[in-house]
């Protein structure tokens, strides 16, 4: 990783039931600056899910540039059969375009809590 | 043992088994794979279209600048309140601030390289010092760096359809859409360029990733607010233009050297 310092930032997040991936992610450039994974788990994804991470911001981002309602995206959760892959920019002003991407086991993760934590985990680094 | 010189028998294209012709970019790459693996400390300096050169310390990259980008600005740790050599402690004060303050560290140096190891630069006798002259807090691993520019240099490749760092972009005379939205970084470059004007030009005027900017020209061209002078606008459907970051994943083990 880029910033491996920064990788125990995302400590909080690893507690998700179900927890498989956690990355850090500048939107602007694509690129992965930390990622957590479960040890044991998969072989190292981080840069292809970190990737697709930032191709759904940029789609989404140019979808409400051309609808222009003058909102602002707030989270993502893209359901696959057996995984939840959710997407939250982290910071409330426009000028950070950091991702905090999740993935975690669909039959493991109670999505509602999942939510919270990844919701407070964010605020807490935006504080 | 060849009587001619190594940097002429590439010139030449007699190059190695394996060694891709006109492939300096990879012998630099392979010139900073032998230095980290020495846990070497000292500058190798870079030349050809863009001049520079990249600081290693103990085998890990803590500066890179070349000619044509710009210099570490925000990057300086006295930025985040340190002392040169002072590292970061992410567990005592996480915040979105620190991590953007450390990117704002590391993007100068990765854009830097991402111009250095171009496919024409060349590198030049390692310098070796024992204090180089500036100490990242958190030095990058040459395995990540590189496979991160090579990264860059796909997304690039990407973009070149449409845009690169050198094309002279000039507003749309006629937007395509009656309403558009742009977030406020983007605004701040439609306002700070003018007509002619390239992305790196406009990167070099404000200080920003030349890379992240030729991105964002990218995506004010999609949207129609901008276009690039002499050429064609890119087809509405996106055929064969559109940026996709997965597309510039290499199918590799993630190493972090």
């Amino acid at each position: 990783m880029i910033l491996p310092a920064a990788d125990e930032l995302l400590a909080p997040v690893t507690a998700i039931d179900g927890f498989r991936l956690g990355c850090l992610i500048d939107a602007s450039t694509g690129m992965v600056l930390a990622s957590k994974e479960n040890p044991g788990g998969s072989p190292p994804m981080s840069a292809v899910a970190g990737a697709g991470a930032a191709d759904i911001f940029h789609v989404l981002t140019m979808l409400s540039g051309r609808l222009a309602t003058g909102e602002r995206l707030q989270d993502v959760t893209v359901t696959f059969n057996d995984s939840f892959f959710m997407v939250r920019p982290i910071g409330l002003d426009e000028e950070s375009q950091i991702l905090l991407l999740i993935m975690a086991d669909r039959q493991r993760t109670n999505l509602a809590m999942a939510h919270r934590t990844i919701r407070d985990f964010c605020a807490s680094l935006a504080s | 043992m060849s009587l001619i010189p190594k940097r002429t028998r590439v010139r030449a294209g007699l190059v190695w088994p394996g060694r891709e012709v006109d492939g300096y970019a990879n012998l630099i790459g392979a010139r900073l794979r032998k230095l980290a693996a020495a846990g070497s400390t000292g500058t190798l300096p870079v030349s050809g279209p863009t001049d520079g050169a990249i600081i290693l310390h103990g085998g890990r990259v803590v500066h890179a600048e070349s000619s044509r980008t710009p210099t570490q600005r925000t990057g300086d740790p006295a930025a985040l309140g340190l002392a040169p050599g002072e590292a970061v402690s992410p567990v005592e004060a996480p915040s979105i601030g620190m991590v953007a303050g450390l990117l704002a560290m590391t993007e100068p140096i990765i854009d830097a390289a991402t111009e250095l190891l171009s496919s024409k630069s060349r590198y030049a006798k390692f310098r070796r010092s024992e204090a180089p002259v500036a100490i990242a807090p958190h030095p990058i691993p040459v395995t990540a760096l590189l496979t991160e520019v090579e990264r860059r240099h796909r997304v690039l490749s990407q973009l070149s359809a449409v845009v690169t760092a050198d094309t002279p972009v000039i507003r749309s005379s006629a937007l395509a859409w009656p309403r558009l939205q742009v977030s406020a970084p983007q605004w701040a470059l439609v306002v700070a360029m003018s007509d002619g004007m390239t992305p790196r030009g406009v990167a070099m005027k404000l200080g920003h990733s030349v890379f992240a900017t030729t991105i964002e020209f990218y995506r004010l061209i999609e949207l129609g607010l901008l276009a690039a002078a002499g050429r064609e606008p890119p087809p509405a459907d996106g055929r064969g233009t559109a940026l996709a970051f997965m597309r510039a994943v290499h199918n590799e083990r993630d190493t972090d050297g």
